[in-house]
C-alpha cells in the first residue's frame, strides 16, 4: 500500500497524465462531441484536409452503394497500387493494399492474389459496416498506398512506422514514432505490439522506445537500436500537426502521420482520444507540458493574441527541448 | 471551468446534504430500525382476576387498564371472559374496563391480554397537571411531627423535585422519629406515598400516585406504586421507597391515582394477578404495526407499494449501487470490462442462478458463443443476421443445458431460463469484436475483469442487509448520486497505471 502511494506521488511529480486525467481535463474540455463524426471519419478528415491544402495521400474514389461498386474498375484504373479503407474502420481492420497486378489480378503486399470479384465482395463487406464499430453502414475509400521512406527498413518490420503527434490547441506537445513488428502483423498498433518511439520535438531525432508498457532501446525483430535516428522533413510533420487544430477544432488531438517515399509528410486519421503510452516512449509526462501550454494560452488570452502554427510551433520547440530538458 | 467546478461541488453537497437529512431523520427521529433483522421486545401482559360470584346474583367488575397515552405502545388487547358483556371507558387519564354479568356463580376468571412494546418516538405533549392543593386536615402529634418534618425538608431543598426527593427521603429515613411517628411502623410504599402526600399538601404541592408494571417476564406480579408531581413543566417522577427520580423505561403505567387496581360488586375473595412473558418481533413489522409517527411516514415510503412492487424495488433500487461499484473498479480500479454496464446485467443474472453455477454457465455458454461467432466470420454475414443467429445459438444452448440438467436431476439448470439471453448475446457479440480488436489476450482479460466486477456486484446487490438499508432509507441513493458526481471529475490515476506506468520509475 505504501509501495502504491509511493509510486503515485512519484507520478505525480513527473507530470505523468493518467487516463482519468486525461478524459476530465482534456478530452471533455477541449474536444467538442459535435465535431467527433470529422475525425472518426476519414473521408470527412480527407475531404478537409484537402480543402485546408493540407498533404494527405490522394484519394481516388469512394463508392458509398453497392450499385456504386461496379465503378470500381474505372476509379482504380491507372493505378498500379492502392489501397480501400472502411472509413470508419477502427485497429486496421477491413483495409486492402495492393501493391500490383497480376494477369488480370490484383497482388496484395503480403504476395496474395485477389481477383476483381473478391475485391468487389470486400468492398460489399465494408459498406454493409462489418468493419465499422457498432455495425453501422459505411463507405469504402480508395486512396494512394503509401511507400514508407527507406529510412525506417532498419528499424521496422513490414507495414508502415508513422509519426503520432499530441497536439493541445494548436501546440504539439509530444511525438512518437510507432514501428510495426512481428508480433503486431505490420500494424503500427500499439496494443497490439508495435513500438513506440520518443522523438525530440525541436529536432526530430528520435529518442528510447516503448514496448507492451516497457522501455526498450533496440527493435526486436531488427536488433537495430531505435534512438538516435533523425527524422527527415520534421519541421514540415510539425506544421502538419500544428496545423490540424483548425482543420478539425479539435482542441485535444493525436495527429498520426507517415512518411512517403516520393511525397514527403502525410496525415493519414486523427485521433480525439490518443492513448498515453507516448509518455514511456518520451520519458516524459504530458500533464506538465500541457500545463505549460494552457498557462501560455491564458497570457495569450489577456492579451487578445492568436499565434500562428509557425509560431506555436517556435514554441514548443523552444519550451519542450529534451536537450535541456534533461 | 471554474464556474463548472462550483456548480457541481454546490449541486454534490445539496444532494449528499438533502440525502444525509432525510435518512438521519428516518434514523434518529423516526428511530426506523437500522436492519431487517433488529428485533424489539413485544410484552404479552395478563391481568387475571379471580373471585368467587355470589349465588346467581348480578356481577359488575371494574378495572383499570393501561392508558394508551404514554411511553409503550398499546398494539393489542383481548378479554377473555366467557358471558360477560365487556367496555372500556376514559377516565381522566385512566382507561377501565367494566365486565358485567346478569348471574354468575362459582368461581370466575376473567382475563385481560394486553400486547405493548416500546414506542419509536416518543412525542413530548403539553403536559398539563395541578400545581396547587389544600392541605389535609390533620391533628395532635401528627400535626406537629408533619410539620417539623416539612421544616427540615424545606431547608434543603430548592424547587418541586428537590422538594419530593427531600420528603421521600426523609420519610425513608431510619431515624427520623417524626417521620417513624407517621409511619405508625407501616413500612409499605403504600404507606410511605400516604405520609408524603401529608406532608406535601401542607405546603400545597400536589402529589399523584400512579401504579406501574414492571416489564420483565414474571408471573404474578404486584403493581408498583410510584409517585408524580408536576412542577409547572412537566411531570417528575419519583419512587417512594428508594426517593429514585424518573422513571425506568421498563415501566408501563397501568393507572393513576389513589383507587385500587379493581372493584367487584356481587362477587367474593377477588384476586388480581399480573403475569408477564417477553416475545420478540422484528422491528420493521412493529413500526408498520405501531400507528404514531414513523408508521405514518412509511405509509409515504416504499413500504406503501404493493408487496409483489416492494420486491421488484428491492432488486431495482440494488442496481445504482452494482453501478458505482462497477464505477469504482473501473475509474480508480482501472479494471477493465466489457462495457460499462454489462457486468450489472450479469450480476442481475447472477441473482437467478447463484454465482458459482452463474459463473459457470457464463463462460460455458460465452465460450461456445465465441466459438460459434468466430466460425460465423468465415462466412462474412452482416451485423443483424449475424447477432441473430448468435441469438437462436444461445437460445437452443439454454434449452439443452436446461434439458440435460433435468435429466441428471440437477434443479439449478431450471433457473438458466431466467438467465438473460440478450445479455449473453451481446457479452459474446462484443466479446467477439474485443477479440479481433484487442487480440485475444486482451479479450480474456477484458472477460475476466467483468466477471470479477459482476460477482462483486453480486455480493453487494445480494446482500439482504443492504437492500434493506436502501430500500428503507432511500436518500442514501441522493449520497451516492453525489459520489458519482464527484467521480465524474476524479484525475487522480487508476490503481492499474499505477503498474502501467512503473517503467518511468526505473531509472
Amino acid at each position: 500500500m505504501l509501495g502504491l502511494i509511493k509510486t503515485w506521488r512519484e507520478l505525480e511529480a513527473k507530470g505523468i497524465m493518467g487516463i482519468n486525467r486525461r478524459n476530465a481535463d482534456y478530452v471533455l474540455k477541449y474536444n467538442k462531441r459535435s465535431l467527433y463524426p470529422l475525425v472518426d471519419d476519414k473521408i470527412l478528415t480527407k475531404e478537409r484536409a484537402i480543402a485546408a491544402g493540407i498533404n494527405v495521400p490522394q484519394m481516388y474514389g469512394i463508392i458509398e452503394t453497392e450499385k456504386g461498386i461496379s465503378q470500381l474498375h474505372k476509379i482504380i484504373e491507372g493505378h498500379k497500387d492502392f489501397v480501400i479503407k472502411p472509413a470508419q474502420g477502427a485497429g486496421g481492420d477491413g483495409i486492402i493494399v495492393i501493391a500490383d497486378r497480376f494477369e488480370g489480378r490484383y497482388k496484395t503486399v503480403s504476395g496474395k492474389l485477389m481477383s476483381q470479384d473478391e475485391i468487389e465482395h470486400q468492398v460489399s463487406n465494408i459498406l454493409t459496416g462489418l468493419y465499422s464499430l457498432g455495425g453501422a453502414r459505411d463507405r469504402a475509400l480508395i486512396e494512394y498506398r503509401v511507400t514508407p521512406d527507406p529510412i525506417f527498413k532498419s528499424i521496422s518490420y513490414e507495414g508502415v512506422p508513422d509519426i503520432r503527434i499530441i497536439v493541445l490547441m494548436g501546440y504539439p506537445i509530444m511525438a512518437m514514432l510507432r514501428l510495426p513488428t512481428r508480433q503486431s502483423g505490420g500494424k503500427a498498433n500499439l496494443h497490439q505490439g508495435a513500438i513506440g518511439v520518443g522523438v525530440d520535438l525541436a529536432t526530430g531525432i528520435t529518442l528510447k522506445g516503448t514496448w507492451l508498457n516497457d522501455k526498450i532501446s533496440k527493435h526486436p525483430d531488427t536488433e537495430n537500436p531505435v534512438d538516435g535516428v533523425q527524422l527527415p522533413h520534421w519541421q514540415n510533420f510539425m506544421e502538419l500537426a500544428a496545423s490540424c487544430y483548425e482543420l478539425c477544432g479539435l482542441g485535444y488531438i493525436g495527429v498520426d502521420m507517415v512518411l512517403d517515399q516520393e511525397l514527403g509528410p502525410l496525415i493519414l486519421e486523427l485521433n480525439a482520444r490518443p492513448g498515453l503510452n507516448i509518455q514511456i516512449a518520451n520519458n516524459a509526462g504530458l500533464t506538465h507540458r500541457a500545463h505549460a501550454i494552457e498557462e501560455h494560452l491564458q497570457q495569450l488570452k489577456l492579451t487578445g493574441t492568436q499565434e500562428s502554427p509557425q509560431q506555436r510551433i517556435a514554441l514548443v520547440q523552444s519550451l519542450f527541448d529534451t536537450n535541456h530538458e534533461l | 471551468m471554474r464556474a463548472l467546478n462550483l456548480h457541481l461541488k454546490i449541486l454534490i453537497t445539496l444532494l449528499v446534504g438533502l440525502g444525509a437529512i432525510v435518512t438521519g431523520y428516518q434514523m434518529f427521529v423516526l428511530n426506523i430500525p437500522l436492519t431487517e433483522h433488529e428485533v424489539d421486545n413485544l410484552w404479552n401482559i395478563d391481568a387475571k382476576i379471580e373471585f368467587q360470584a355470589k349465588n346467581n346474583e348480578p356481577v359488575k367488575l371494574q378495572m383499570f387498564a393501561p392508558p394508551s397515552e404514554q411511553n409503550h405502545v398499546i398494539l393489542n388487547e383481548s378479554f377473555i371472559s366467557n358471558n360477560y358483556g365487556v367496555s372500556i371507558n376514559k377516565l381522566d387519564n385512566n382507561r377501565r374496563i367494566t365486565w358485567s354479568a346478569r348471574r354468575a356463580s362459582g368461581k370466575q376468571t376473567l382475563y385481560y391480554r394486553l400486547v405493548a412494546s416500546s414506542r419509536y418516538n416518543v412525542e413530548e405533549g403539553k403536559a398539563k397537571g395541578p400545581v396547587y392543593r389544600e392541605s389535609i386536615a390533620v391533628a395532635g402529634v401528627e400535626k406537629i411531627a408533619a410539620e417539623a418534618l416539612l421544616a427540615s425538608i424545606r431547608q434543603n431543598s430548592a424547587d418541586v423535585e428537590t422538594f419530593v426527593t427531600e420528603a421521600i427521603k426523609k420519610v425513608n429515613s431510619e431515624n427520623d422519629d417524626n417521620a417513624k411517628l407517621l409511619l405508625k411502623g407501616d413500612n409499605s410504599s403504600a404507606k410511605k406515598a400516604e405520609v408524603v402526600e401529608l406532608v406535601l399538601s401542607i405546603a400545597h404541592v400536589p402529589i399523584q400516585r400512579m401504579h406501574t408494571i414492571r416489564l420483565e417476564s414474571s408471573s404474578n406480579q404486584e403493581p408498583e406504586l410510584w409517585l408524580r408531581s408536576f412542577n409547572g413543566k412537566k411531570w417528575l417522577y419519583f419512587n417512594p421507597q428508594t426517593g429514585e427520580q424518573g422513571m425506568p423505561k421498563d415501566r408501563l403505567v397501568w393507572w393513576f391515582g389513589d383507587e385500587p387496581a379493581f372493584n367487584l360488586e356481587g362477587g367474593l375473595n377477588p384476586q388480581i394477578s399480573f403475569s408477564i412473558n417477553k416475545n420478540e418481533i422484528n422491528a420493521m413489522r412493529l413500526a408498520q404495526l405501531s400507528s404514531d409517527a414513523s408508521s405514518h411516514f412509511l405509509d409515504y415510503s416504499l413500504y406503501a407499494l404493493p408487496f409483489a412492487e416492494q420486491q421488484n424495488y428491492h432488486i431495482m433500487l440494488m442496481i445504482p449501487v452494482g453501478v458505482l461499484i462497477i464505477l469504482i473498479l473501473r475509474n480508480i480500479g482501472g479494471l477493465q470490462t466489457l462495457g460499462t454496464f454489462t457486468p450489472v446485467l450479469i450480476a442481475l443474472a447472477f441473482r437467478e442462478t447463484q454465482l458459482i453455477f452463474g459463473i459457470v454457465l457464463f463462460t460455458l455458454i460465452t465460450t461456445l458463443g465465441l466459438s460459434l461467432r468466430s466460425y460465423l466470420e468465415h462466412l462474412k454475414l452482416q451485423m443483424l443476421p449475424r447477432l441473430s443467429v448468435v441469438l437462436t445459438f444461445v437460445v437452443i444452448l439454454f434449452a439443452c443445458i436446461s434439458l440435460f440438467s433435468h435429466k441428471l436431476g440437477l434443479e439449478r439448470g431450471l433457473s438458466v431460463t431466467l438467465f438473460p439471453m440478450v445479455i449473453l448475446t451481446m457479452t459474446i457479440e462484443r466479446l467477439s469484436i474485443t477479440w479481433e480488436e484487442r487480440g485475444g489476450n486482451n479479450a480474456f482479460k477484458v472477460a475476466i475483469g467483468t466477471l470479477f466486477a459482476a460477482s462483486l456486484a453480486y455480493f453487494l446487490m445480494s446482500s439482504a442487509q443492504l437492500s434493506y438499508f436502501i430500500f428503507t432509507f432511500p436518500g442514501t441513493l441522493l449520497i451516492m448520486t453525489g459520489f458519482m458526481l464527484a467521480m465524474g471529475r476524479y484525475r487522480g490515476y487508476r490503481l492499474t497505471e499505477l503498474f502501467r506506468f512503473k517503467a518511468f520509475l526505473k531509472d
